[in-house]
């Protein structure tokens, strides 16, 4: 990293916790509803680039993000059914090593998926927060936001049955790894 | 029958219940912890849904989970195999609560099996001795003495509050029985705050026999003879066969017929194993039931040609029989060898690592049920049991052959496993002789059997 003033880097800090009040729910909104690969929005020094889930189908709801189902032997999924054969036993981690921009919220139980209906692609959140349930016999189980950031694209709709550990909601990270702030300016 | 079934285990009795609904042409669903996700299960189904973290309390013993598993699914029955939830009356009611059927005897017929005193009670009435014992506590000494005298020495002194062989005391002579009273009376009551005692049979050099039965839920029941598990470590089964070595052939049918008319006269329901402890005279004593498909099951399968677990999905069902007594034919000898990832030479530790190697034996007479594969990584959170080697012969010493073979074929690279005990035994007198008791690897020492095997 290179050698920086420390008022340059709070200044820098500053302008992108603004950025990300202002600008980053909003944006992230767009790319949800459009289901477009990549957004591109420059403003003075800065330029920010939001990518959706790496297959391009944002907001689609199931096999998102590395979730693959296996080619063959599985039957189609039923409405509300999960997905057959989906445990290929190759499933990254929830934080893609390509992807450290975001970290996946995951399913805390087997059960059915309720989103908490003030929680939409767009908010923001901190770690800890509560951002939906997952319904297991009729108790409630929260699914907890893993990291601090903004609510991006479902990866599961209102309703669906959702395995133990499955991933459910990107949150987009705010700032970005600690390694690469600086690096971008 | 159902329309899918989840499969609520791991290890190999998944793999072997997945086969059965196969067989059955019925759907499943594996049901697996995080651990289990690159199991041998979860790669042959068709389909698998994780129901929770490596902690079984999480995971396999988890009820809800299981329970939303099979509805989020939509299955309609649950496989418990063994182990795990499998005799959980508990589990069973809350799985007909959600209108699901539990595959095993209804929650009704568990609840009236559910207590050892209880059940030898209700099978003792219907004809089955069980181990002689005092009448009711022991009021005093003299009382003691007079029930020791007409049960006969040696007896155990068992403290009512106690379980899991906690304080208790074997005594050979009147004259051991005063004392030893006086200590298990002060023992129970700083243990278990109620110092009440009573006394029972010691036996022996026995062993332990158990007999196979199946009933359908129109109360149409069979035997499917008896095992030997005999061949026990700290009172887990290593090696069964069948037929046992310490009965004659009427002494195994007389015992097989009067376990059966016992089960169908109390009301027991699907497959179910009733264990007797069978002394040096040939006395054989009611122990307990147990209301599952059994580790050891495939030796019953191999005798018979009956396959237990379809039947005991079918019985849940709803399903007859199908067949009778008439039609069940013991025929051969068949041996079951449990592969544990363990050392047999440093006091049997699990073993946990990558599979680097394996190779299944085969021929004539030789199946193993497994969910190992080169590879397979061997979590650390569950058993230790690998699979099974079932051997089986048209007599002893044909199937003591193969399965000298089999054993030798065997390659497990990468893990430390207990098969050279089991090559050990196999050459060992005792067994050759079929007169292993349940004591005698832990009294001997496995170290023993295994310096001899060497020589």
């Amino acid at each position: 990293m290179p050698a920086r003033k420390e008022a340059a880097r709070l200044a820098d800090h500053r302008q992108i916790l603004g950025l990300a009040d202002d600008l980053l729910p909003a944006l992230i909104a767009k790319l949800g509803a459009t289901g477009l690969a990549e957004l591109e929005v420059s403003e003075g020094d800065w330029k920010i680039r939001l990518r959706g889930p790496v297959d391009g189908t944002p907001g689609s709801g199931r096999a998102v993000g590395g979730r693959s189902s296996r080619a063959a032997g599985g039957h189609p999924a039923e409405p509300g059914h999960l997905d057959s054969g989906r445990s290929d036993g190759h499933r990254p981690p929830a934080e893609p090593a390509g992807d450290p921009y975001r970290t996946a919220a995951t399913s805390p139980a087997v059960g059915v998926y309720h989103p908490r209906a003030e929680i939409t692609s767009g908010s923001r959140v901190r770690a800890g927060d509560r951002i939906a349930s997952v319904d297991v016999l009729g108790i409630t189980q929260e699914v907890i936001a893993p990291v601090a950031g903004i609510v991006g694209a479902a990866m599961v709709e209102a309703g669906d049955a959702v395995e133990y550990g499955q991933e459910l909601v990107w949150i987009e990270l705010i700032t970005a790894p600690a390694d690469r702030t600086g690096r971008e300016a | 029958m159902f329309s899918k079934i989840l499969i609520a285990n791991r290890g190999e009795i998944a793999v072997r219940i997945l086969r059965a609904c196969r067989a059955l042409g019925v759907e499943a669903v594996v049901a697996y912890s995080e651990a289990d996700r690159e199991s041998l299960a979860v790669q042959l189904a068709d389909e698998a849904i994780c129901v929770g973290p490596a902690d079984a309390k999480r995971s396999y013993l988890s009820a809800p989970a299981m329970i939303s598993a099979a509805i989020v699914t939509g299955c309609d029955a649950i496989h418990p195999g063994y182990g795990f939830l499998s005799e959980d009356e508990g589990f069973a009611e809350v799985v007909r609560a959600h209108d699901l059927t539990f595959i095993g005897p209804p929650a009704q017929v568990l609840e009236r099996f559910a207590s050892k005193e209880a059940t030898r009670h209700v099978l003792g009435a219907q004809g089955l001795a069980t181990i002689p014992g005092s009448n009711g506590m022991l009021r005093d000494d003299l009382h003691a003495l007079e029930e020791a005298e007409r049960i006969g020495y040696p007896v155990l002194i068992k403290p009512s509050a106690g379980g899991g062989g906690k304080g208790m005391r074997m005594v050979r002579t009147p004259r051991e029985l005063e004392s030893a009273v006086k200590i298990c009376r002060s023992e129970a009551r700083s243990a278990f705050g109620d110092d009440s005692l009573y006394l029972e049979k010691w036996l022996e050099d026995n062993r332990h026999v158990e007999v196979q039965v199946v009933v359908d839920r129109f109360g149409h029941g069979v035997h499917l003879g008896e095992r030997d598990c005999s061949v026990q470590r700290r009172h887990q089964k290593f090696i069964e066969e069948a037929p046992t070595p310490a009965l004659g052939e009427a002494a195994r049918t007389d015992l097989a017929e009067r376990a059966i008319r016992a089960v169908v006269a109390a009301g027991y329901e699907n497959v179910g194993t009733l264990e007797f402890l069978v002394d040096q005279a040939g006395n054989a004593y009611f122990i307990e039931i147990n209301c599952r498909i059994q580790v050891e099951h495939p030796v019953t399968e191999m005798l018979t040609g009956i396959d237990l677990v379809t039947t005991q999905i079918r019985i849940a069902a709803g399903e007859p029989l199908g067949f009778s007594q008439a039609d069940v034919v013991l025929r051969g000898h068949a041996i079951e060898f449990r592969i544990n990832a363990e050392d047999a030479e440093h006091d049997f530790r699990p073993s946990t690592g990558v599979v680097e190697r394996y190779l299944a034996p085969g021929g004539p007479g030789v199946r193993i049920d497994t969910h190992l594969f080169a590879g397979y990584e061997v979590p650390p959170f569950y058993d230790s049991l690998l699979g099974k080697l079932i051997v089986w012969g048209p007599d002893r010493p044909t199937a003591i052959a193969r399965s000298l073979a089999a054993l030798e074929e065997l390659v497990i690279d990468g893990l430390t496993t207990n098969v050279a005990i089991h090559q050990a035994l196999l050459r060992n007198e005792v067994f050759l002789a079929g007169r292993m008791t349940t004591n005698l690897v832990d009294r001997v020492g496995a170290g023993s059997f295994l310096a001899a095997a060497a020589r």
